[in-house]
């Protein structure tokens, strides 16, 4: 797209659209193809392919070293894959140079031009396309209006806090109006409370403008709360993607289980040709995709288990979490399985260490992973 | 640390081996001498600096300013320093630092980025070679490497054979060793390394998020550079020229060297009256000759820090 | 490198792969043109010299009157410089990078003064307020090297010393029972160990080819040494000065790939003469 035509599209869209969202693009779809990228004897990336529909945000989350920031460079154009393909709205973006991809990436940190005021910074994209010098600064203000810090307009990136910055960087990144947004852990710099409210302020953002966007992040939280859909990856290979609340409660593997949120392990026998499972005395379903023979674990969550003081239980408190509402009590089971349940706070209270008490397993299907000590 | 101790302990009684105590005397009392005590920790280095360092630049602003016979107040040294042969001493002596710095300020930038911002195989190794390089050959000078550059662009030297082969007479355009220029193309074997060595650490200000990101918002390389990284970079590279400048000022031997006194320079000037042959009653000038190149140093010394300040706000 | 996968349809047209390929050298062309410029500009007359000076001169140098003695008083001089730098600059740069960050820039600022000072202004006024005693010791020239050569060891210091976070190492040496001359000695100085040795072969570099002061100091030290010699046999003066010259230049190769494996086994950083790389910034 050049400029040219990019200054039309604007110019068209800034007389439809109305107030500082200024109109959409449309969406745009983002297709990740088989992509694979080896750095010397590590793959970081193995044939890893991902869709993403117009509008979406999906989240890329995983430890460090599993590809997530690889995938991410490798859409930006700053990095180039061994193999596979980008498509954007469903042409090959691979050739295409970085300068010229219409993307934003917001990065995690200190990316903002230290010679130039807030403004400026904001409005630098804009300068790249050749918009004239009033219409940037008018354009600049509005997206500065937009996260919060038009007062802060003047100000040198030195001046301003951490938070302040990447809210500019955003600004700035959505300020030409990018086919996608791109997204490289741009909270993991700053302190809890910032990232709290920048998270939601980015959720609302992206979806008042509706930009397909693409982020990457290794804070759960943080990717549950603000995604449609998540993406797990381990080891440049992307284990599960689904909506939050899907990836919580029907992990598809043992690692996405384990990743996300705490689960439990139980050693259990299988039985019924690897159908079912004995564990805590019940038996129970097991969900599919498991191992079916060999010593197993139970993988169970600690607001599905239930604790309550019992004499002769089958097992022995040995210590309790406050969280809040909910209290995480620590038990050991005989067998020495170490077990963490959730329970109301004020259902814990009577739950003291030494406590002898019995933990349940209700009858729902479970995920079985092989047996780890 | 010390205020600890006073609440548990009573001050002259014996306590467990673990616990610190200052000895009553020592102990800070107010926060004006605690600041104070912070000073102290300097002490050694300002003494150090103060007595084989300003002491001799004091003796020699005193002393241009004594008449040598008389040890009386004149300016009469400073008059003739500033005049005549010593006048175009001085002067000989600013253009050449002027070439003596710009230009091998610009190529020490290009190296300097360069070798930073090599990738792949034997980058690392091209680094260390370089730099290395660099720390050695910014100490080399004098007679030795006067010696090399005869022995290379001499008229009847290696270089300038190989250019007469070519067809290129160097000499028939007026070029000679022995001239300003001359001097200035030596200069560069110390001046280059010297500007790769500061100017690295300012390299390494430049965050690659800063590329990226121009990149990422549609700037082309040169885009780059003349939005964000020639002005990020600008302070630095003028600190570090004003530092080549005072470098090339400083130079006495290879000067000596090459010239051995036909163009007027200010600091083989200065080094002749060391070596005794002074006009009677001049013998002070020396003093005042080095006064004026205290003056022309502490203003690039300031030009230097103000620089600096401006740099190292963005390059943080 | 690139492996086109074919089983899918369409293979991608040839020209993004060919794209992909020529971008990822990112402009090589004028890097290596600078270089390729720099390098004969610094070799050819060292090798003209060699030509010059006869590969037979290398033979006799040692052994010609003067080298010995010359050699060895400079290498003393190095030593003392060396031992005096170390003593004051160190527990100095510590001391301001732990109670006194705000000083760094003065500090930086006064250690820089002596690269554009003049050794020739310098010399003139020491040689006018030194007691005649210590002027014609041969140790004065030792004391003012200190000063020459404080550039840089502070630069050499200053960044081994903002490589490792000195405030928290000190404190946990602290809370620890350290007191602070345990602290240096056994906590920051291991640590500072590249810095000391880039300072240090720095140091014997500058002495190693200082003429100024010593010749006007009339002091006979090695780079004296060798303009005297010059005038009785350019080839064998010759020889002694890029014997120097190489000699010093092997040895800061040396230290520099000891220190980046050692530290490479430690946390994995490159390290220069003035810089410690982190991994981000240099490689990928």
């Amino acid at each position: 797209m050049t400029a040219n035509e990019t200054t039309t599209a604007k110019a068209a869209a800034g007389t439809a659209g109305a107030g500082a969202a200024g109109g959409t693009r449309g969406g745009t779809s983002v297709s990740l193809r088989s992509l694979t990228r080896t750095f010397g004897a590590t793959r970081a990336l193995d044939e890893m392919s991902l869709d993403i529909a117009p509008g979406e945000l999906v989240a890329l989350l995983g430890p460090s070293g599993c590809g997530k920031t690889t995938a991410l460079r490798i859409v930006a154009g700053f990095e180039f894959a061994d193999s596979g393909e980008v498509l954007i709205d469903g042409r090959d973006v691979s050739g295409v140079p970085a300068s010229r991809r219409d993307m934003g990436m917001v990065f995690q940190s200190y990316s903002l031009f230290p010679n130039m005021s807030a403004l400026d910074n904001v409005a630098f994209g804009l300068r790249m396309r050749k918009v004239g010098g009033a219409d940037r600064r008018k354009r600049a203000a509005e997206l500065l209006e937009m996260v919060g810090l038009a007062p802060q307009a003047g100000q040198f990136p030195h001046q301003l806090s951490g938070g302040q910055q990447q809210r500019v960087a955003l600004a700035r990144a959505l300020a030409v109006e990018p086919r996608v947004l791109l997204l490289d852990e741009p909270l993991s710099a700053l302190d809890a409370k910032v990232r709290l409210q920048l998270r939601e302020q980015i959720r609302n953002l992206q979806q008042r403008l509706g930009t397909t966007t693409l982020f990457v992040t290794h804070d759960q939280e943080e990717a549950l709360s603000m995604a449609d859909r998540v993406g797990v990856m381990r080891a440049g290979k992307l284990e599960q993607i689904a909506q939050p609340a899907e990836l919580y409660a029907r992990p598809a593997t043992a690692f996405v289980a384990e990743f996300v949120g705490t689960m439990n392990r139980l050693p259990g026998e299988l039985g019924d040709e690897g159908r079912s499972i004995t564990v805590l005395g019940v038996t129970v379903p097991v969900q599919e995709g498991g191992p079916d023979s060999g010593p197993v674990d139970a993988l169970v969550r600690p607001e599905n288990l239930t604790v309550a003081p019992a004499d002769g239980g089958n097992g022995i408190v040995t210590g309790l979490t406050f969280l809040g509402a909910v209290t995480r009590v620590a038990v050991r089971l005989s067998g020495d399985t170490e077990v963490a349940v959730d329970v109301s706070s004020a259902a814990a209270l009577p739950m003291t260490p030494g406590t002898a008490v019995q933990v349940n397993l209700p009858p729902v299907p479970v995920l079985v992973a092989h047996h780890e000590d | 640390m010390a205020d600890m101790t006073d609440t548990v302990t009573a001050p002259g009684s014996h306590t467990d081996p673990g616990a610190r105590r200052f000895p009553p005397l020592l102990r800070p009392r107010s926060n004006q001498a605690r600041a104070l005590a912070r000073y102290a920790g300097l002490v050694p280095f300002v003494a150090y600096v103060l007595i084989f360092l300003i002491v001799p630049m004091v003796a020699i602003i005193k002393y241009a300013f004594v008449d040598p016979k008389t040890n009386a107040f004149t300016w009469s040294n400073l008059d003739i320093a500033t005049h005549g042969s010593y006048l175009h001493g001085f002067e000989q002596s600013l253009i050449l630092s002027l070439i003596a710095s710009v230009i091998p300020g610009v190529f020490g930038l290009l190296i300097a980025y360069a070798i930073f911002t090599a990738r792949g195989r034997g980058a690392a190794w091209l680094r260390q070679v370089v730099i290395t390089a660099s720390g050695v050959f910014a100490n080399f000078g004098g007679v030795p490497l006067a010696f090399l550059f005869i022995a290379s662009f001499g008229s009847s030297a290696l270089v300038t054979g190989w250019l007469n082969d070519i067809g290129v007479n160097i000499y028939g355009w007026g070029f000679s060793l022995y001239t300003i220029s001359g001097v200035a193309l030596v200069y560069m074997y110390f001046q280059i390394p010297l500007m790769i060595l500061i100017m690295l650490p300012a390299l390494e200000g430049l965050r690659p998020a800063w590329r990226e990101a121009a990149e990422n918002l549609g700037a082309r390389s040169w885009q780059y550079w003349r939005y964000v990284g020639g002005p990020v970079l600008l302070p630095s590279f003028m600190s570090c020229v004003m530092l080549l400048f005072g470098s090339a000022l400083a130079a006495y031997a290879t000067a000596e060297a090459l010239t051995a006194g036909t163009i007027p320079l200010t600091s083989i000037q200065i080094g002749s009256f060391l070596n005794g042959n002074v006009i009677a009653g001049q013998e002070n000038v020396g003093y005042a000759l080095s006064f004026g190149m205290v003056v022309i140093i502490a203003i690039l010394m300031t030009c230097y820090v103000l620089f600096q300040r401006r740099s190292s706000k963005w390059l943080r | 490198m690139a492996a086109v996968t074919t089983e899918r349809t369409p293979a991608p047209a040839p020209a993004p792969a060919a794209a992909r390929a020529r971008r990822r050298g990112r402009a090589p062309v004028w890097r290596w043109v600078i270089l390729l410029i720099a390098g004969l500009y610094f070799l050819l007359p060292l090798y003209a010299a060699l030509r010059f000076a006869g590969l037979k001169a290398f033979g006799t140098v040692f052994t010609s009157p003067g080298f010995v003695p010359s050699l060895w008083l400079s290498i003393r001089l190095a030593a003392v410089t060396w031992l005096i730098s170390m003593v004051l600059m160190i527990p100095t740069t510590v001391y301001v990078h732990l109670r006194m960050p705000g000083m760094r820039r003065l500090l930086e600022s006064v250690t820089i003064l002596p690269i554009v000072i003049p050794p020739v202004v310098l010399i003139i006024g020491v040689l006018q307020v030194m007691p005649l005693s210590l002027r014609a010791s041969v140790w004065m020239l030792g004391l003012e090297y200190v000063i020459l050569a404080m550039p840089f060891a502070y630069r050499a210091l200053d960044a081994g010393l903002r490589a490792i976070d000195v405030k928290t190492l000190t404190e946990a040496s602290n809370s620890l029972g350290g007191g602070m001359f345990t602290t240096l000695w056994r906590v920051l100085l291991p640590n500072l160990r590249t810095a000391v040795l880039s300072a240090t072969i720095l140091i014997v570099a500058m002495v190693l080819g200082e003429f100024t002061m010593a010749s006007l100091a009339l002091k006979e030290t090695f780079p004296v040494w060798i303009v005297l010699f010059d005038q009785l046999n350019a080839n064998i003066s010759v020889a002694a000065s890029i014997f120097a010259l190489v000699v010093t230049w092997l040895f800061l190769m040396l230290i520099t790939v000891i220190a980046t494996r050692q530290s490479r086994r430690t946390g994995g950083a490159e390290v220069t003469l003035f810089t410690v790389a982190p991994r981000e910034t240099i490689g990928n």
